[in-house]
């Protein structure tokens, strides 16, 4: 089990150290990327050898990948992306828990937080 | 609104659905004026690509009318006239640069589970499975779109809806299908399945140059199409001989095609021997995803140091795959879905020019309500269907 995750954000080192805010339970290192690549961001997660807390570091790595994923989305697009299955975006929780593709009633909207 | 969900394998209905809204400032909502059948929905239809959840809206060839756009949208106003690519990209990260507009590395919010079975995720999709996002598709009277700023093409002519529909995919797909087959004059190109996308494939192939081009497929209508509409030279019916490489070869002097285009993808109903028989037991058991006949002939018939080009979709692994033809005839292999944001504008100035009509494809037009008879027509090859566009 990796207890590694990365993203590359196609921004300026500079850009990228200056907008970071996401809130990662492990230590965050950037580097500039080969080329015209834009930036790395690697994180490194803290977790010890016991059975427990490697099962509870699977999903603790997961939720660190949805956060690099929303930094960038939010860096290079301005927002996150919502779609009907998964109206607040990416989430580890959503996964195996999907709406159907179709769009959301009033309440569930409000629900999302997206009225 | 009306929509056709999936509602389990072989199964669509027609329901209401609430309407759907501005999301995110980039969005914008489009009411459905046409939108098509393709035959990659069949794969969903068939229930041979996973993720898929009843209640599902499908499709992903649609046009229309923007009735609202999101603050973040300043190149559309309501009252525009758009047609509206199948992937929905940002044009913001690093392969929407690159105009690998169907690789948008943001657009998908299931990327996590896109990695999973892909290595890494690819771009959302409208009406596509939850692989690619779960979009709600456009095979309804509304749809919201993402990206809105990026993806759809204003009109601005008084071109019918069908000659402009296929832009969302199909004439594009065709279109890049036979783009990497690097077509510089004099080349013989061999179409690996006349359905609607190959009907594009020939037709863009003979666009670009080659010399010859070569339809294969197992319905006579198809096969009159490929050659009366979209400009085959030659065509096969492996219905009656089904040693497609064999003829391949008779055909080129014993060479091989320049180029194989796959626009078969994961169905491939070609083949009678007991290959065919494995691959077709293996996918009803779900031991495997696709039944990969046409693309191990392809590769079996592309002339040495030739290109391999794939279209038709596949959705995860195939047996007996021909690695060592690959390999020691030294073939160059090109694939992926359609960067559509790349090729829509140059496709759209050739069907004004004239180069090209669409609306060729089109066998069936129906009403909306009427999508689940059209899934079922179009999945048997019923009254010689080739395409259905189905109208909200």
């Amino acid at each position: 089990m990796s207890n590694h995750a990365a993203i590359t954000v196609n921004r300026s080192r500079e850009e990228v150290e200056r907008l970071w805010n996401a809130e990662v339970n492990g230590t965050v290192t950037f580097a500039d990327a080969p080329g015209d690549r834009g930036t790395e961001i690697h994180v490194e997660l803290n977790r010890s050898g016991n059975p427990v807390s490697k099962l509870l570091s699977t999903k603790a790595l997961a939720k660190v990948k949805d956060e690099l994923r929303r930094f960038k989305q939010r860096v290079e697009t301005g927002e996150i992306p919502r779609s009907d299955a998964t109206p607040e975006g990416e989430r580890v929780e959503r996964k195996f828990k999907q709406r159907p593709a179709q769009p959301l009633a009033e309440g569930e909207l409000e629900k999302a937080g997206l009225s | 609104m009306k929509a056709t969900v999936w509602s389990g394998r072989n199964t669509v209905q027609v329901e209401n659905v609430p309407d759907p809204k501005i999301l995110n400032d980039r969005d914008a909502i489009v009411r459905i004026t046409s939108t098509a059948i393709c035959g990659s929905d069949l794969h969903l239809y068939d229930g041979y690509v996973p993720t898929m959840k009843k209640g599902d809206i499908l499709g992903h060839e649609f046009m229309g009318e923007v009735v609202e756009v999101g603050r973040g949208v300043d190149n559309l106003q309501v009252g525009d006239r758009v047609v509206v690519p199948f992937p929905i990209a940002c044009g913001n990260c690093w392969a929407c640069r690159h105009e690998l507009y169907s690789l948008c590395e943001n657009s998908n919010p299931n990327a996590g589970l896109a990695e999973k079975m892909f290595g890494h995720p690819t771009a959302g999709i409208f009406g596509y499975s939850h692989l690619t996002g779960g979009y709600a598709g456009g095979q309804a009277e509304f749809a919201r779109v993402p990206y809105a700023d990026v993806g759809p093409l204003k009109l601005d002519d008084d071109l019918s809806d069908e000659q402009v529909l296929f832009l969302s995919d199909i004439f594009p797909t065709g279109f890049m299908g036979a783009d990497f087959c690097e077509i510089t004059g004099g080349e013989v190109i061999a179409v690996f399945g006349a359905g609607p996308v190959g009907q594009f494939a020939i037709a863009s192939a003979v666009m670009l140059g080659a010399e010859r081009v070569i339809a294969i497929d197992q319905y006579d209508y198809r096969l009159q199409m490929a050659r009366n509409r979209a400009g085959a030279t030659d065509v096969i019916n492996f219905a009656e001989d089904a040693d497609v490489v064999e003829q391949l070869k008779a055909l080129t002097g014993g060479r091989g095609p320049d180029a194989v285009i796959d626009a078969v993808g994961m169905e491939a109903a070609h083949g009678h021997g007991a290959l065919h028989a494995v691959d077709r037991v293996k996918q009803a058991t779900r031991m495997q995803s696709e039944r990969g006949h046409a693309l191990r002939d392809a590769i079996l018939a592309c002339r040495p140091g030739g290109i391999v080009s794939i279209i038709g979709v596949y959705g995860g692994l195939m047996d007996k795959f021909p690695t060592g033809a690959l390999m020691n005839k030294g073939l160059t292999v090109k694939a992926g879905q359609c960067h559509v944001q790349h090729y829509i504008k140059p496709l759209y100035e050739r069907i004004r020019n004239g180069d090209i009509d669409p609306s060729f494809v089109v066998t069936h037009r129906l009403e909306l309500g009427k999508a689940p008879d059209a899934y079922e027509t179009f999945k048997h090859k019923l009254d010689e269907c080739v395409k259905v566009v189905l109208k909200p």
